[in-house]
């Protein structure tokens, strides 16, 4: 038993999966901002995995510093978010983005 | 670039595989539960276990600084950002019904998503090229050879927090609907 690129590359995977149901099946802004951020993070992990053991390693400190600005990227976003969700708290009186519906 | 160093090797030393193999699990794990928790606060907590998990998983595969990035900036922001959220709302309880349709649709567009993903993985014969040192001058490369992405990030770091301060702070306006009361409407008879 060993840890390679594949298996590396297979929880990327079922990260970016879990966030892509939370951004389509869930009306709560917060958990469909937490899927975004997990869709950053499985690709963080995809380029951090690529880094050590695949084609990136000849530059190793590459995947680490695309992990380092997808993560910032990630948070700004996230706060942008958040903002944003405050906003739909005080003119709905509820996290669901889709609150005018019905 | 030339070819200076040995290949890339899978990891083998068995300790650490096992810890690899508990880190992966929990991390899906625990980001599935954060997606299907009810109550917000919960999923919070394992969106923050989540992030934990990744900066472990960072620890063994990656240099030490971005263990140290995603552990004390990327999880503490984003989870103080999250509560500062929740003190500012009170929506604690989803009122989405499980299983309802958009679940069914999500998880499978999910599913389909993951067996295309996992397909292209184990069929993809991956290149590999000679490795060099990942701890050895990271800070120096992020200095140097990303200098202008780490200005960019600077800007966007500010600017992302300057323009959801504006946001918190900006007045309601009024929606056509009706909308806009900082009180809640009165329950229809």
């Amino acid at each position: 038993m060993n840890v390679g690129l594949n298996l590396i590359l297979a929880a990327s995977a079922a990260l970016f999966a879990v966030g892509a149901f939370a951004g389509i099946a869930r009306r709560s802004a917060v958990q469909m901002l937490i899927g975004t951020q997990f869709m950053f993070i499985a690709g963080c992990i995809a380029f951090v995995a690529f880094a050590r053991f695949g084609l990136g390693a000849g530059n190793a400190t590459s995947g680490a510093a695309v992990a380092i600005f997808a993560g910032a990227t990630a948070v700004a976003e996230l706060a942008v978010g958040l903002a944003m969700a405050a906003l739909i708290f005080r003119e709905h009186r509820s996290l669901a983005v889709d609150a005018d519906r019905g | 670039m030339p070819l200076i160093g040995a290949l890339p090797q899978p990891i083998t030393s068995a300790p650490l595989v096992i810890l690899i193999y508990a880190v992966l699990l929990l991390m899906v794990a625990s980001a599935l539960a954060s997606v299907v928790l009810r109550n917000t606060l919960y999923a919070i907590g394992a969106f923050a276990a989540t992030m934990v998990l990744v900066a472990l998983l960072y620890l063994t595969i990656a240099p030490f600084l971005l263990f140290a990035a995603q552990l004390l900036v990327f999880t503490t922001v984003s989870v103080a950002l999250l509560v500062a959220l929740l003190r500012q709302t009170a929506g604690l309880e989803s009122t989405q019904e499980p299983l309802s349709r958009e679940w069914i649709v999500g998880a499978a567009v999910a599913a389909a998503l993951l067996a295309l993903l996992i397909v292209v993985i184990a069929t993809t014969s991956w290149p590999v090229r000679a490795t060099t040192s990942a701890a050895a001058g990271f800070g120096a490369t992020l200095t140097n050879t990303y200098v202008v992405g780490l200005a960019v990030l600077v800007v966007i770091l500010a600017s992302a927090a300057l323009g959801s301060a504006l946001l918190l702070v900006a007045p309601t306006l009024p929606s056509p609907r009706g909308g806009g009361s900082p009180r809640p409407r009165a329950p229809r008879r």
